[in-house]
């Protein structure tokens, strides 16, 4: 199956080459000349030509079936023929068809995640000196207050690296593969540039993060009067700063 | 696919009255429908490119979707895409390593080189919307948006990912034969030519050129069916995972979504519409009967309302949940949808619509909240060409949500 789908794919990639060239002369003339040459017996090579259109056209439209196939194997919940088929399935549709239209579901988040952060640092006469926690999450909160276009450093950047953390390292802390640790490494560098850009130039060598999840009171229930005790209160470890490169 | 299934009755009830005498007829009528069939799927494929109008609606959206994004994020694009982004270039080219994919913005850690990446995409993505060198332009927009996407993988949503898919697409499309720089550069030199007769080309050549065309066309359907394909799974895929939430259910998941603080950029207004449970609840409901509808609502009358009412929704998503890129991108979208009979209804009744204006109070003010974004990016270019056709529509389309299911319905 994998085989059929890279030979199909080379014939719309070819299709492709051709209509580039075919940008500028422009497709009206040429149709008008269509019509006057079809008037005429076809030429010897013409059986050859239209032998090579037919399976042009057959391959891409196989192409089209084979990819919408795969696409829907991809987005549908995992299923016997989904199963049998992984391989072709991520083969063709990974990474650049990839997908996931989770949207809001199956359910909407019911909880506002407060993400803080501390840094201690070390001074010359080796006292220890930390900070009082620092709220990531209001800068974006703030942020996005008011705003008719958030930015995606706000909605999207904390946010994501948290729940990807969390996909990766799962209840515990310690990176136990290369892509959680890569993500331990963006969240502290996340965590890093946004308390130094609010801590008016004060050095630091460590910083420890703590992520506290609110519930989103149910319907009905008198929201909002006192703040709603967390469901979560999770307290990371002490992390090296180290620079990357600002 | 429905037609299709007309022919078939009278061939199975001729069935049995010959059956004993003419066994090999019926063989014949059976293979004769089939080969019927055949020929009318080749005709559908290979005629003529469908959908000039919608694809060129999806070329002029994204594309200015995207230069939008681009803008906006233009006090953040070192931190998104840059090289001083907590996403380091070598975090990036790691992630690469393992998954595939590739950016030309991690070609050099040089701050020089990102600027330049960025002003080429603020380029790429106003000649794409445009529609200069379209074909060319498709190419170098699938690598902006593939390139940008990647490098900031870990930011990315639900929008972003459907920008990404679409500029895939597009390439597959002739996405800038209508309301585009192509289109009038193309009507201008037909125009000088006149009727001068075209310089003939050896014999040689014809089937050729012949054989291209109806390649560039079989490709430009392949790519709409795809897209069409795309934003139904896109629908109901969105549609039945929200059917095994049991907030959904209960018509009491639009209620968290309002509380999310990062998706409140209006928390009255969110407040506000908290307050009546029976909106929720129904807005709720309806959410999910039109995403898990749609696939079965668009080869009828019935879509135009649908789509009516999922512009709402997504102009809703846009304000309440502070989420414009991707409401918009789901607009353009469901654009692809929309025949080219219903564009090419547009010009006329922008037309009507201006000549009442003339008398009453001037239009545009009227139209600029209509957050329609998508098709005002349509080249109103000064020095369009006299012909009506073109230029009618670069003004009208400001109209187009209001009159858009009425027309549809008409």
């Amino acid at each position: 199956m994998r085989k059929t789908g890279w030979a199909v794919s080379s014939g719309i990639e070819s299709a492709d080459v051709r209509e580039l060239q075919q940008s500028a002369p422009g497709p009206v003339p040429q149709q008008r000349h269509d019509e006057a040459a079809r008037t005429g017996k076809p030429p010897l090579g013409a059986r050859t030509v239209k032998a090579g259109l037919r399976t042009a056209v057959v391959l891409c439209l196989a192409t089209a079936l084979v990819h919408v196939v795969l696409v829907f194997l991809h987005v549908a919940p995992p299923n016997p023929v989904s199963k049998r088929y992984a391989s072709q399935v991520n083969g063709w549709v990974f990474p650049l068809f990839e997908q996931n239209w989770r949207l809001f579901a199956p359910d909407p988040d019911s909880f506002n995640r407060k993400i803080l952060a501390r840094t201690a640092h070390t001074d010359p006469k080796g006292a220890v000196q930390v900070t009082p926690w620092f709220d990531l999450a209001a800068v974006d909160h703030s942020a996005v207050d008011h705003s008719v276009f958030p930015s995606h450093t706000s909605q999207n950047l904390l946010r994501r690296a948290w729940t990807s953390y969390v996909e990766t390292h799962g209840g515990s802390d310690t990176a136990r593969s290369e892509r959680a640790l890569m993500l331990q490494t963006y969240l502290r560098n996340i965590a890093v540039d946004r308390v130094a850009s609010h801590s008016d130039g004060r050095t630091f060598e460590f910083i420890q993060l703590r992520v506290v999840t609110l519930p989103v009171a149910a319907p009905g229930t008198a929201a909002g009067t006192r703040p709603p005790a967390p469901t979560e209160d999770r307290l990371l470890p002490w992390w090296k700063v180290t620079s990357h490169g600002k | 696919m429905g037609s299709e299934q007309i022919p078939e009755p009278p061939s199975t009830a001729a069935t049995p009255h010959r059956a004993a005498a003419h066994e090999p007829s019926i063989a014949g009528t059976a293979h004769r429908w089939l080969r019927d069939r055949i020929c009318d799927l080749w005709a559908l494929l290979t005629d003529r490119p469908i959908s000039l109008y919608a694809a060129s609606v999806l070329r002029i959206g994204y594309g200015l979707l995207y230069l939008v994004f681009l803008l906006r994020e233009f006090p953040h694009r070192d931190e998104i895409w840059g090289p001083g982004s907590p996403w380091t270039p070598a975090l990036a080219q790691q992630l690469f390593d393992q998954t595939g994919w590739n950016s030309i913005l991690i070609l050099s850690d040089s701050r020089a080189y990102f600027e330049l990446c960025y002003v080429t995409a603020l380029v790429t993505s106003a000649l794409f919307m445009l529609g200069w060198r379209t074909r060319a332009m498709s190419v170098l927009f699938a690598v902006v948006v593939t390139s940008f996407h990647a490098r900031s993988i870990f930011m990315t949503d639900g929008g972003d990912n459907l920008i990404l898919l679409m500029s895939l697409y597009l390439v597959l499309t002739a996405c800038g034969r209508r309301w585009s720089l192509d289109a009038r550069r193309d009507r201008l030199k037909a125009a000088r030519a006149g009727s001068a007769p075209e310089p003939a080309r050896s014999f040689r050549a014809q089937p050729l050129l012949d054989a291209r065309t109806t390649l560039i066309t079989v490709v430009h359907n392949c790519g709409i069916l795809v897209i069409g394909a795309q934003v139904c799974f896109l629908y109901g895929s969105a549609g039945l995972y929200k059917i095994q939430g049991p907030t959904w259910g209960g018509g009491t998941a639009l209620h968290y979504a309002l509380n999310l603080e990062l998706f409140q950029p209006w928390p009255a207004l969110s407040h506000l519409v908290d307050e009546y449970p029976l909106v929720i609840a129904i807005a709720s409901y309806l959410t999910v009967l039109l995403q898990v509808a749609f696939p079965f609502v668009l080869f009828g009358r019935l879509k135009y309302p649908v789509l009516t009412v999922l512009l709402g929704m997504h102009i809703g998503i846009a304000v309440l949940l502070g989420l414009p890129v991707f409401s918009g991108a789901m607009i353009v979208a469901d654009a692809v949808f929309l025949p080219d009979r219903f564009y090419a209804f547009l010009p006329r009744l922008w037309r009507r619509a201006a000549r009442r204006t003339e008398t009453g109070p001037s239009a545009p003010g009227r139209a600029t909240g209509s957050g329609f974004v998508p098709l005002q990016g349509r080249p109103a270019r000064p020095g369009a060409p006299a012909s009506e056709q073109p230029a009618a529509p670069a003004q009208q389309d400001t109209t187009t949500p209001k009159v858009r299911p009425r027309s549809g319905r008409a």
